[in-house]
């Protein structure tokens, strides 16, 4: 498996070592792009930083919390205008935003009466909050503010009130994943076990690793809740701060994005003995045995059984539906993390799509193992890219279409390449047997829209057709394929609502019977 | 080993490899056990005997083993056809080479870092 250098960084020769193309026969033994280092001066990253990575990926999907950054107004710049973590409680967390807004006078005199104050004042505004969550930044960090010690003064002097100090600047790990980790290992070691309520069900678990992009962990919720299992707390999205103290209490950590929150899951296993079940909510087959999994755990596999035989039987012609137009179409999987390995294998075998390229910002060498074992030969896999690597990787490889952030998004867009957001999605939840036709949907209507195909035309220098009229992506989509295909009765296209997601809140579960208790003889 | 047997551990490595996420655990001593434990009764339910997890953690590893037991026979209809040695030796096989390429062949730099 030989390293790659691109073209365009030939004058960074280190960039050697992070990336590779997976040869035939070619195993993760014998190449494995570096991951997880700082990021080689002179090569422009996409990462985010260990600020962004503990707030405004882990912290802030908490729904029922204040979240106050202790720096400049510009660190809380990611809120509703570009994150789309969804809570049932109208959205309390995304809606408000809060800073304590330090100042260059701030930084000569120090900031914690302005932070006090601005706690204080955020309590006052929001009266029916009493949870907070306060995110250092690398201002107040080189400036030595003990947030720590404030948080206790106000708690003492406010009984009612519960405040989480996140210690984690920008500058504070290599990218967003440092953020991940020092979160996690903050929140177990200040405030998991410091509640514990009394919980009346059989089968308890966390879903930890989950940040209810446009209502995924509502979906999954879902399927669990017709199993019968009490989900105790979601780390995070969607999640409640309360709940996420008691973390400790449940019988299984069910981990999905373990890029992002394995560390907590490995505390719980060391400090309170609950194992770690990795599962996997992207895809049929995928899904279908993680729900099975599940099951099997608690002695309810047939609940299950009873879900994936619905749910396929359900959505499994829409899902073919769009794998027959979507077949051979070449995709670069470009996320931030955890996606490249959720989706390398599964949207290959569902949909048809070959993945000639995987890529991570932050992700780690481990990250890089699960993603390359789950590609085919010849892909090419590439650890922190900077933009001239990615539009040379789009103009070698030629995609279809790509999924990643929105800021690489728009530079693909400007050669032409459709791309969608593969952190916050274009039209979620993709998660669940519906998410993942959604997702196809949009995979579909992304390659096969008209406009885009409009955009392949320079109207300063191509000739534009006249005597063709405007084209639909059916019309286009369909151009190829066999009558016996394009005609097949047992195929459709997406008929869910445009809502999917609302409905399941005010849904009402069976009542399964309770296990019999054990009783002890004396 | 025989190239008949070499060829079949790849093909159960390949499916491990695809679409299994418990043997990527983050460290050396993690992957160990996962692999000791998931693919130690994945073993014997191949070869016909029961598994009965006590605790927890063993109930987490049987799980995982009897979707990978159940996949590997829905996937290869030649595993039906093999006697007991050479199920022996084929599940043998497999976990020396899942052993190599997740922890001992690893080229993963993060897998001895004491702390998670």
């Amino acid at each position: 498996m030989p390293y790659h250098l691109f073209k365009c960084s030939q004058c960074i020769p280190e960039r050697e070592k992070h990336a590779v193309i997976k040869g035939v026969g070619e195993d993760i033994s014998m190449a494995l792009p570096l991951g997880y280092l700082n990021t080689i001066p002179g090569t422009i990253s996409e990462r985010g930083c260990a600020y962004c990575g503990a707030k405004h990926v882990i912290g802030t999907p908490m729904k029922d919390v204040i979240h106050l950054s202790h720096g400049p107004v510009g660190c809380t710049y990611d809120t509703w205008q570009t994150k789309r973590y969804i809570s049932d409680n109208n959205n309390f967390q995304l809606k408000y935003t809060f800073a304590s807004d330090m100042k260059e006078k701030h930084i000569v005199f120090g900031a914690e009466q302005l932070l006090k104050k601005n706690i204080l004042d955020a309590f006052a505004a929001f009266p029916d909050i009493k949870r907070m969550t306060i995110y250092q930044t690398c201002a107040s960090a080189l400036i030595g503010d003990d947030i720590n010690a404030l948080a206790d003064e106000i708690m003492e002097e406010n009984p009612d009130v519960d405040i989480f100090v996140c210690n984690s600047p920008g500058f504070g790990g290599p990218s967003q994943s440092g953020g991940h980790h020092k979160i996690n290992i903050a929140w177990i070691n200040q405030k998991v076990g410091t509640v514990n309520p009394s919980i009346d069900a059989d089968y308890v678990i966390n879903y930890v690793g989950e940040y209810n992009i446009q209502g995924d962990q509502e979906v999954m919720m879902d399927y669990f809740k017709r199993m019968g299992i009490y989900v105790l707390a979601t780390f995070t999205g969607n999640g409640s701060y309360d709940d996420l103290r008691a973390m400790h209490k449940a019988h299984l950590n069910v981990l999905e994005c373990a890029r992002s929150a394995e560390y907590i899951c490995n505390e719980l296993r060391v400090r309170y003995g609950i194992p770690r079940m990795d599962i996997d909510g992207f895809g049929f087959e995928p899904l279908s045995a993680s729900l099975r999994k599940v099951g099997l755990f608690f002695g309810i596999e047939e609940r299950a059984l009873t879900i994936i035989e619905e749910e396929n039987a359900r959505w499994q012609p829409e899902l073919d539906w769009y794998k027959a137009r979507l077949m051979h179409k070449k995709v670069c999987l470009w996320p931030g993390g955890s996606k490249l390995w959720h989706w390398a294998n599964a949207i290959h075998e569902e949909m048809g799509v070959d993945v000639v390229s995987v890529y991570t910002k932050f992700g780690h060498q481990g990250d890089m193992e699960k993603g390359i074992s789950r590609c085919e030969e010849g892909a090419l896999a590439v650890d922190d890219p900077n933009e001239l690597e990615g539009l040379e990787a789009m103009e070698t490889l030629q995609p279809d279409i790509i999924f990643t952030g929105k800021r690489p998004g728009e530079v693909a867009k400007k050669i032409r390449v459709p791309y969608l957001n593969a952190h916050a999605y274009h039209n979620g939840p993709w998660k669940g047997f519906e998410g993942w036709v959604r997702f196809a949907r949009d995979m579909y209507n992304g390659i096969y829209s008209p406009i885009h195909q409009l955009s392949l035309l320079d109207i300063s220098q191509d000739e534009i057709p006249t005597d063709k009229g405007f084209v639909t992506n059916r019309m286009l989509s369909d151009a190829d394929l066999s009558d016996e295909v394009r005609n097949d009765p047992n195929l459709r296209p997406y008929t869910g609502n445009y809502d999917c997601v609302s409905p399941l809140r005010n849904k009402v579960y069976p009542e399964f019977p309770r296990k019999e208790k054990e009783v002890s003889v004396a | 080993m025989s190239n008949d047997i070499q060829n079949k551990v790849e093909e159960l490595v390949n499916y491990i490899m695809k679409k299994c996420l418990w043997q990527f655990h983050s460290r050396t001593w993690d992957r160990k056990r996962q692999n000791d434990n998931i693919l130690g009764m994945t073993a014997q339910l191949i070869y016909g005997g029961d598994v009965k997890p006590a605790t927890p953690e063993e109930k987490c590893y049987w799980a995982d083993a009897v979707c990978l037991a159940d996949a590997f026979r829905n996937r290869f209809g030649w595993l039906a056809d093999m006697d007991r040695a050479d199920k022996e030796a084929l599940m043998t096989g497999l976990k020396e080479r899942i052993d190599f390429l997740t922890v001992t062949g690893s080229l993963n730099l993060e897998l001895t870092d004491v702390h998670y």
